[in-house]
């Protein structure tokens, strides 16, 4: 790792805080920052509500949430040596999606207001559990993305079967919604909701970063190294399931983030898959923060819903793949 | 003998409107159907309104639940069939052809074409006892509010805001705006220029404290889209009892609504001002 990307990645662990700052001042009222902030969290005034309760929670899940996308993409490319795959292609963020959508279609859906998110998260690790399962003992890399393309596909149908027989427009547009993610409306409740699971999944993920490194000279080398056996990959899957799954049960799919940032990230940590876990989750935090900055300045009838902002970002950067490759550039 | 004849003429006038087999191509008039007309009458309505996020009175088991096709009322033989302004123009076309009595009622976006359109129900159906009074109370409190404004002693206004499903407000031009004034609120959408309809965020229900806030419709079951109610932000006005739910019924057939809702927004109003 050289200084310059050092500096880079400082750069980036600096930006958080002015990306934390241009979050805390977006907002369709205009708000005396300084004097809010100064006036604390139990205030009653409108200023101190606004951005202790509204803004900055917004903005902290945001963040937290990019983080557990970039960290998820990042455990996944890593596992499966493969720089397209993301959260998305292991059924992960299907299975919370799904999970979501029965319960937005049966209308069941936060009688309490804790069932989505925890069952949204439950449907993740069912799905990662089934594809665990489906590849079998000892599955390589490329067994695993065949079950994974297997149930995730299996998973868009049922999405898709859910979508066609929705019982009325109004849940048809719920699942809609819920499909290109938002952090409109969030408050600390969800973002206390997420960040144990959060948490959880990037120790599991911290946990298996050399298992990661010894992957990336083979399997056979892993192996010869100590990290055979179904105990790491589990750890990588059930780590991506829990951070992932954390983040669809609060904020809805939000793609892309997971498949640009290892890719952004990955020169500068020297192509070390144990420091791209970090890197990316700095990276993603940043991202899905100015993306969410960008949602909040964007005015209109309808809100612009984050997953078409990062889908916006993650096209182009497939477009940059391509031209890459072309030139006979390392992906 | 001549007692009974007599008793048969005076009926003649009521029995004159009433008819046996009415067929509905609307959601709402099927809601009025079903809400003022005798069971028996009514032959077809609408699958809509059997559904649970419609239904606001039970389907009698042998109304025939249609879905706007011509082709589906012809073996009930309606002798009356409703159908309003826009929907399912092509299916009242064809019965009109055959022959079969179609009657449009005017669809109602404001609180004139919502006398209109009570006023058409009447003419159509006939005095049915509940369709009457509704539009009796509905005139009443209306004629009430007006006279409220000529009054020398301006009632006090208290400021009201509309937070309805995905963060939408209703600013003036609308019925719900209408109702607000109506009862002596203040709307602060109207009032900061939203006409019709505009997105609001919670940022801007709390900056503009308004001493009523307005829920719309979602009370049987959660949505993503009701998501800002449940913002801890929003908890003093529920604590404080500062908080009122328009019936989603209005939004889909004011007839049913309207008035009650006028009714108690004015009683909202009164306490507000008797607490303030």
């Amino acid at each position: 790792m050289s200084t310059r990307d050092k500096g880079i990645l400082w750069l980036l662990l600096a930006a958080l805080p002015v990306a934390l700052m241009l979050a805390l001042m977006s907002g369709p009222v205009s708000v005396n920052i300084v004097p809010a902030l100064l006036q604390g969290w139990h205030s009653d005034s409108s200023d101190a509500v606004i951005l202790w309760q509204l803004r900055m929670p917004r903005a902290l899940l945001a963040m937290l949430v990019g983080a557990a996308l970039g960290i998820g993409g990042a455990a996944m490319q890593g596992m499966l040596r493969n720089p397209l795959a993301e959260p998305a292609l292991l059924g992960v963020s299907s299975g919370a999606a799904l999970a979501a959508i029965l319960l937005l279609y049966y209308g069941l859906a936060w009688q309490s207001g804790w069932l989505l998110p925890v069952l949204a998260i439950a449907g993740a690790l069912l799905a990662v559990s089934c594809v665990w399962l489906l590849a079998g003992r000892g599955a390589s890399a490329s067994r695993l993305v065949l079950a994974g393309v297997a149930i995730n596909a299996f998973l868009s149908a049922l999405m898709a079967l859910a979508l066609n027989y929705a019982p009325s427009m109004f849940a048809m547009q719920e699942i809609v919604f819920w499909m290109l993610g938002s952090f409109a409306n969030r408050g600390w409740d969800q973002l206390l909701l997420a960040l144990p699971f959060i948490l959880i999944g990037a120790l599991l993920l911290y946990f298996s970063r050399n298992y990661l490194r010894s992957l990336s000279l083979g399997e056979e080398t892993a192996v010869s190294l100590g990290f055979g056996g179904r105990r790491y990959p589990l750890l990588v899957l059930f780590g991506i399931a829990f951070a992932v799954g954390g983040s669809v049960a609060v904020a809805g799919t939000i793609g892309f983030v997971g498949l640009v940032v290892p890719h952004l990230m990955r020169p500068l940590v020297g192509q070390d898959p144990g420091r791209l876990l970090w890197a990316s989750a700095l990276a993603g935090a940043l991202l899905l923060s100015l993306a969410d900055v960008l949602v909040l300045n964007v005015v209109g009838t309808q809100e612009l819903r984050i997953g078409a902002v990062t889908a916006f970002i993650g096209a182009p950067f497939f477009f940059w793949l391509i031209v890459s490759a072309r030139r006979g550039m390392a992906l | 003998m001549n007692r009974i004849f007599l008793t048969l003429l005076l009926l003649l006038p009521a029995t004159g409107f009433s008819q046996s087999r009415i067929a509905s191509l609307n959601l709402c008039l099927d809601q009025v159907l079903l809400q003022w007309a005798a069971p028996q009458h009514i032959v077809s309505i609408t699958w809509l309104s059997a559904q649970d996020q419609y239904r606001s009175a039970p389907v009698p088991e042998h109304v025939y639940l249609n879905r706007a096709q011509a082709e589906e009322l012809l073996p009930l033989q309606p002798d009356l069939v409703l159908t309003g302004e826009y929907g399912a123009q092509r299916a009242a076309s064809r019965l009109e052809q055959l022959g079969y009595r179609v009657v449009r009622i005017p669809d109602a976006y404001s609180l004139e074409q919502l006398q209109a359109q009570l006023e058409s129900l009447v003419d159509t159906l006939g005095p049915l006892p509940g369709l009457r009074q509704q539009q009796e109370k509905l005139n009443r409190l209306l004629a009430e509010s007006d006279a409220d404004k000529t009054e020398k002693t301006k009632p006090a206004t208290p400021s009201a805001l509309i937070l309805s499903a995905n963060n939408i407000t209703y600013g003036s031009g609308m019925l719900e705006h209408q109702l607000l004034s109506r009862a002596g609120f203040r709307n602060l959408a109207a009032e900061q220029g939203v006409k019709q309809l505009a997105r609001v965020s919670l940022e801007q229900v709390i900056a503009a404290e308004p001493d009523l806030l307005v829920f719309y419709g979602g009370e049987q079951e959660f949505a993503i889209a009701h998501l800002a109610e449940r913002h801890p932000v929003l908890r003093r006005y529920l604590h404080s009892g500062r908080v009122y739910r328009l019936p989603q019924e209005l939004g889909f057939c004011p007839a049913l609504a309207a008035a009650e809702v006028l009714q108690q927004l004015i009683y909202k109003r009164q306490a507000i001002v008797d607490a303030g």
